[in-house]
């Protein structure tokens, strides 16, 4: 006799379904694996290309100055941290982005909600909406520099209006595809369009909302780096330009892997906020 | 027995934006309930029992004619309730909170709304399942969660529209079940669209037949002497069975001749 119990774990629909192993003894039955080979792959994968990369530039094949070793970015990478110079750079790009993003998305968000809710305010914002996103939001930060000044200000502009327009996209498509019966059923049990709105379509939205932040976490750490190349002394972009008019190419790769990791970790921050946030979101709980 | 809605001449016309066409969904309905029946609204397809329903919610207005209820809604507390087909629950709401929606909406505090949301959850024997989110349950669960939320508002009527439609027979068996011992453990009533005449007959008391297109109350069938638990076999429910699909067959065929002639 064979039994399939491959399927009895995990979250399943019902829960009250949870089987007792009684009667198995002796069947080989599929385990947690303690180590999984993926990871193990997924882990060497990296350090083989360090590694790879560390010995190609020893022996001499390629010159420093296009690619130092990863070793000697490190020393770097540990000297600007030990001296201030990083850690400053990125306080500076993190207060500039930081500022661009909140207000960007809170904008985005609120007007999403109205836009997607009502028709009236639909038609009014959709024309701007369909002749403003195809700009590229980086082509906008000459004309707020004119604006609002060489100072940050421009920056932040640059970075909140390169948000807002993924965040209010994507919030209004998560309010249009909000099931109507999921509406109908709320004014049923007595709700008021206010309570409509704040206890149904926000929620409703919501994962789609996250959709928009994680886009636009994106955008705003290229854009921090595309107005940190002009009318700053401060900040990563600004950094990594200055290194590269230098040639001081292990700072290069520094401050570039510095912009990696600010990605990852924001990419990680949004994730943990989402699941706080929408626990009952499918791609939470796929994750 | 208690009258406690009215249903007088009503009609309802549909406009369709798309075709520019009107459809004539209701026809002078002319109906009562009686506090605490189980009425059964049973037609074929399109016959409108949906939208006599969602007339009853008071969630749109009929064209002519009128509803009116005995009791008066008050505090903001709605006289009816709907347990729909899709189940329609808040999947961002945990089964409890799905329950206390409507108390939660009346701005009731937030342990006398669970106290009252955990007596109805015990009811339609869900304890131990309170926070679990929707999509983590089946749908025979789904659906007790939605009959637990519209008992929870504390309606006059509560209003079904096809709740067991998209379960698998022997889910809807059981909770068909627990359907009728629900309705007479909370003495509330229920209007119940249907187009399946095994429900109608193990459900009913009273059985509104509809006629399609435009849809009028070609019947009223009182079956409140049938004795429960029924069952389809026995013989007077074969009996209302088979004049049931008699008169269906003859509804149904009316409007596959008029489909043809179109």
């Amino acid at each position: 006799m064979t039994t399939d119990v491959s399927n009895l774990g995990g979250r399943q629909a019902g829960g009250a379904l949870a089987v007792e192993l009684t009667g198995l003894e002796g069947l080989k039955l599929p385990r947690k694996s303690w180590f999984p080979r993926s990871t193990v792959i997924r882990v060497l994968s990296p350090l083989i290309l360090l590694v790879a990369w560390e010995l190609i530039v020893r022996i001499g094949k390629v010159g420093e100055i296009f690619l130092p070793p990863p070793l000697s970015v490190l020393r770097v990478f540990v000297r600007l941290t030990a001296d201030g110079t990083l850690p400053y750079a990125i306080w500076m790009s993190f207060l500039r982005t930081g500022q661009g993003f909140l207000y960007g998305s809170l904008l985005g968000i609120i007007v999403g909600l109205f836009v997607g809710w009502s028709q009236i305010i639909e038609d009014i914002v959709d024309p701007l909406v369909a002749a403003i996103y195809p700009i590229p939001k980086s082509a906008l930060f000459p004309l707020f520099m004119l604006w609002f000044g060489l100072g940050d200000p421009s920056k932040v502009v640059t970075i909140l209006v390169g948000v807002l327009f993924l965040v209010l996209i994507n919030t209004v498509t998560g309010v249009k595809t909000l099931n109507p019966i999921l509406i109908r059923a709320a004014r049923d049990l007595g709700a008021s369009e206010r309570q409509i709105f704040l206890k149904v379509v926000l929620p409703g939205a919501l994962p789609n909302i996250f959709t928009g932040l994680r886009l636009g976490a994106g955008i705003a750490l290229i854009l921090v780096f595309v107005t940190e190349l002009e009318a700053t002394n401060s900040g990563l972009g600004y950094l990594l330009w200055e290194s590269y008019q230098l040639m001081l190419v292990q700072q290069m790769f520094a401050c570039i892997i510095t912009f990696g990791i600010l990605g990852i970790l924001s990419t990680w921050f949004i994730q943990w906020l989402e699941k706080v946030l929408c626990p009952w979101s499918t791609t939470v709980t796929r994750q | 027995m208690e009258n406690i809605c009215a249903i007088r001449n009503l009609t309802k016309v549909f406009f369709v934006e798309r075709t520019g066409e009107y459809v004539h969904a209701l026809d002078r309905i002319d109906l009562d309930l009686n506090r605490s029946e189980f009425l059964i609204l049973l037609g074929p397809s399109g016959c409108g029992k949906s939208t006599l329903l969602f007339m009853l919610s008071g969630l749109d207005h009929p064209t002519s004619g009128e509803i009116t209820f005995t009791e008066k809604s008050h505090d903001n507390k709605r006289l009816t309730c709907t347990v729909f087909q899709e189940y329609a629950l808040f999947p961002w709401r945990t089964v409890i909170d799905n329950v206390a929606f409507g108390p939660e909406m009346r701005r009731v505090r937030k342990r006398a709304r669970y106290r009252e949301a955990e007596r109805y959850i015990e009811l339609v024997n869900l304890t131990g399942f309170e926070t679990r989110f929707p999509n983590e349950l089946s749908g025979g669960m789904r659906q007790r969660v939605a009959l637990a939320r519209a008992l929870a508002n504390d309606p006059e009527v509560i209003l079904f529209d096809e709740p067991l439609a998209a379960l698998d027979a022997q889910t809807r068996r059981v909770l068909q079940t627990e359907l009728v011992s629900i309705w007479s453990k909370t003495k509330k009533t229920f209007v119940y669209v249907t187009h399946s005449l095994e429900e109608a007959v193990l459900l009913g008391e009273r059985i509104v037949l509809m006629s399609s297109r435009p849809g009028r109350v070609k019947e009223i069938i009182d079956i409140a002497d049938i004795p429960r638990p029924r069952s389809t076999t026995n013989e007077r429910e074969v009996k209302v069975l088979a004049m049931l699909a008699e008169h269906i067959a003859a509804e149904v065929d009316k409007s596959m001749r008029r489909e043809r002639e179109l």
